[in-house]
């Protein structure tokens, strides 16, 4: 047994090192014989038990001599062990490539990411959402048809193949952690797609949500809604008509102009109808996307979006990667 | 001898390895060696690193001094008769082959050896009894060395008008037995057989003098004697070494060539082809001038190191040989008594106390295959071994055996 765990270590640290690769051939040689029903003539085994055993007795006698005698029950608990993890490594490898992450869909730390850098929401779809009171996940979702561009909150090429369309609130928590995603797409498939963002302001959960996004409609008005959009989702517990106000003084806009939008309720129509045609769609929750004819419910990672884009435009596997 | 004095001169005993103490009992393999010979060896390379005996400059004419040096060194050790009978040898397997492939047999003639010779004793023997047509005896030594079928092999090759060769093992470096050489070489004389020694484990540990022992080949490797790898020794009659036909052969072995033919050169250059190792064999000869001054204890040394290793060891182990350890010389080959696999053995020993011995079928595969014997594990000692290292080795594989 000791000698398929040795052609799995061996094999494995073999790839960096010569006098590994050695003792890996050694061990492939031996298991080889051994599949043939020959017996392992390499010395391997034996050159292996007497090394750890002997080990074991520089501490202790009892020590060494169960490690000698039992040694080949310790053989198969390793040798299961070792399999277990290469599944799991194998596993974690298959995740990380379909979901960019080892830990599937679930998320969490992952050894091959350490550091997130493909994993900027780390949510699933269950407690990812905001949602109108006493809704949750579950309705059929229709694909928004006709798609027309009516105002500016809009990025990239309107001829595009793919249209990514986000219903989102700016006050709802999820929407904002779906933010780096969205930039990251934006800045991935740049003029391959268009990108789209549509008010559902959940106005029965979050009480700010839809003077916000009036207010993002006036910043639109002054050209600068995608700063405004950011402010909004940065400062997302102090979302009140003075603070809103404040905002757009601090970005420069004229203030006397964004007063006077966001008192006289320029857009509040404009918001109910967009919300509407959510409902209409059966959304219930904040962020939805729809990519061309597909949803996604929930701040979903990169990798599930990048997958179902890359089928829409038709990139090949081993584009994937990039 | 004072062997703790001896042991100051081996950096490996003195540093240990990463700086833990080592017990050295692989010496039948190889031996250690000592700073004088290192030392020796390093001066040819940093004073006088040319060719010997062929160029004329002074670096040149320096190596060839040493070169010679060495020479003489190692005749007066083995006290042969001149520089001429000492011929620089990779080891002691080329030695015999040299012998073997040189010697001009006739067929019908008889190859004489016993049944324990090591491999390089053994299998040049079988090649050239094929090819020329010899027969090949083999003399039992299971129950002492069978004198009387030896002599008897001798007898009937003689009134048969054929001619005998005795090559045998000196001492085995298997169990550590030696042949009773004198009587060998007195009943080999009567029949006029010409008689080859495998002495690699015997010139390293006794006085051996050629000429008190007459015998006609005897070759020895640098390697078990302190001295550098890749260097061996074969000694043989003059008359008899001028006889032999070429073996290898090229720059160094001849006076004078022409596109058709060649005159060999004299003795011992003739059988010393191409560029030799000088810095080895110069160092070689540091080891045989180390090696004088204790020659005569060292035998004595290691009954006493064997006497207490087969009191220690052998109501524990199986012991290959006689169970007396003074015909043993320096050499405790064992198998467990608790069927504990020789390697195991040896690796154990390795892993957990480092003690280095050997184990496996030692090159004499032919009679582990007659004896249906896997093979054993070895301990060999050499005269900077210690009483102490001994007990030791018994206690350690006392500990070892008892896990099984």
């Amino acid at each position: 047994m000791i000698c398929i765990i040795a052609l799995i270590v061996f094999g494995i640290l073999g790839i960096f090192s010569v006098k590994y690769r050695i003792i890996a051939k050694e061990a492939f040689n031996c298991v080889f014989k051994k599949i043939t029903l020959r017996k392992c003539d390499t010395g391997l085994d034996i050159r292996l038990k007497s090394q750890i055993s002997g080990s074991f007795l520089k501490f202790s006698p009892r020590l060494g001599r169960i490690a000698y005698k039992y040694f080949e029950v310790f053989s198969w608990i390793f040798l299961i062990l070792t399999l277990v993890t290469l599944y799991f490594m194998g596993l974690g490898l298959y995740n990380y490539a379909v979901y960019g992450n080892c830990n599937g869909p679930q998320g969490g730390f992952c050894i091959y990411d350490p550091l997130g850098t493909t994993k900027p929401v780390n949510t699933t779809t269950e407690g990812s959402i905001c949602a109108i009171p006493g809704h949750s996940i579950g309705a059929v979702l229709t694909a928004p048809k006709n798609i027309t561009i009516t105002d500016g909150a809009y990025i990239g090429n309107p001829q595009a193949g793919v249209v990514i369309i986000e219903y989102g609130c700016y006050s709802c928590h999820y929407t904002k952690l779906a933010e780096p995603t969205v930039k990251r797409l934006i800045k991935k498939y740049g003029d391959n797609i268009l990108y789209i963002y549509k008010d559902f302001p959940l106005r029965g959960t979050h009480e700010t949500a839809e003077p916000a996004t009036e207010a993002a409609h006036c910043a639109l008005d002054q050209g600068r809604y995608w700063e405004y959009r950011e402010y909004l989702f940065a400062n997302q517990q102090r979302q009140f008509d003075e603070d809103l106000k404040g905002y757009a003084k601090d970005l420069g806009l004229n203030d006397t102009q964004f007063s006077e939008c966001l008192n006289s309720g320029k857009y509040k129509s404009l918001v109910e109808q967009t919300y509407s045609e959510g409902i209409a769609l059966g959304i219930t929750v904040t962020p939805t996307f729809f990519i061309n004819n597909q949803s996604l419910v929930g701040a979903k990672d990169y990798s599930e979006f990048k997958k179902i884009i890359n089928k829409e435009l038709g990139i090949s596997w081993w584009e994937f990667w990039k | 001898m004072n062997v703790l004095k001896v042991r100051e001169d081996f950096p490996i005993l003195k540093n240990g390895l990463n700086g833990k103490p080592i017990i050295y009992f692989d010496n039948a393999c190889m031996t250690l060696r000592p700073r004088q010979v290192i030392e020796k060896m390093n001066e040819y390379y940093y004073n006088y690193p040319a060719c010997a005996g062929r160029s004329h400059h002074k670096l040149s004419k320096m190596a060839t001094e040493e070169f010679s040096k060495s020479r003489s060194i190692i005749r007066k050790f083995i006290n042969a008769k001149s520089d001429k009978e000492i011929i620089f040898t990779k080891n002691t397997t080329e030695g015999i082959n040299l012998v073997a492939k040189s010697f001009k047999f006739h067929k019908g003639d008889v190859i004489i050896s016993t049944d324990k010779e090591h491999n390089s004793n053994l299998i040049p023997w079988q090649l050239v009894a094929r090819q020329q047509g010899l027969r090949r005896e083999r003399i039992s030594t299971k129950e002492g060395f069978d004198l009387q079928h030896f002599e008897h092999v001798l007898k009937h090759a003689k009134s048969n008008s054929n001619r005998s060769f005795v090559s045998m093992v000196q001492t085995s470096n298997m169990d550590g037995t030696s042949i009773p050489l004198k009587e060998i070489v007195n009943i080999a004389r009567k029949y006029d057989a010409v008689v080859m020694l495998d002495a690699a484990q015997g010139v390293p540990h006794k006085s051996v003098d050629v000429k008190k022992l007459d015998v006609d080949f005897l070759a020895f490797s640098g390697h078990k004697m302190l001295g550098p790898s890749g260097t061996g020794v074969l000694y043989g009659r003059e008359e008899l070494l001028n006889r032999l036909d070429p073996f290898i052969t090229g720059g160094s072995t001849v006076d004078d060539t022409t596109y058709d033919g060649a005159t060999f050169t004299q003795l011992p250059e003739r059988y010393e082809a191409g560029l030799q190792d000088y810095a080895g064999f110069i160092g070689l000869g540091a080891a045989v001038e180390y090696l004088k001054k204790y020659i005569d204890d060292i035998h004595v040394h290691e009954l006493k190191l064997n006497k207490i290793i087969t009191e220690g060891l052998n109501t524990h182990v199986n012991i290959l040989g006689p169970q007396d350890p003074k015909l043993r010389s320096g050499i405790f080959s064992f198998n467990a008594k608790n069927k504990m696999d020789h390697h195991e053995v040896a690796l154990l020993l390795d892993s957990y106390a480092n003690i280095m011995i050997r184990s496996g079928r030692h090159c004499v595969h032919s009679w582990f295959n007659d004896n249906k014997i896997d093979g054993s594990a070895r301990a060999s000692f050499y005269l900077y071994n210690t009483e102490e290292e001994a007990k030791i080795f018994v206690e350690k594989t006392k500990e070892i055996l008892k896990m099984k």
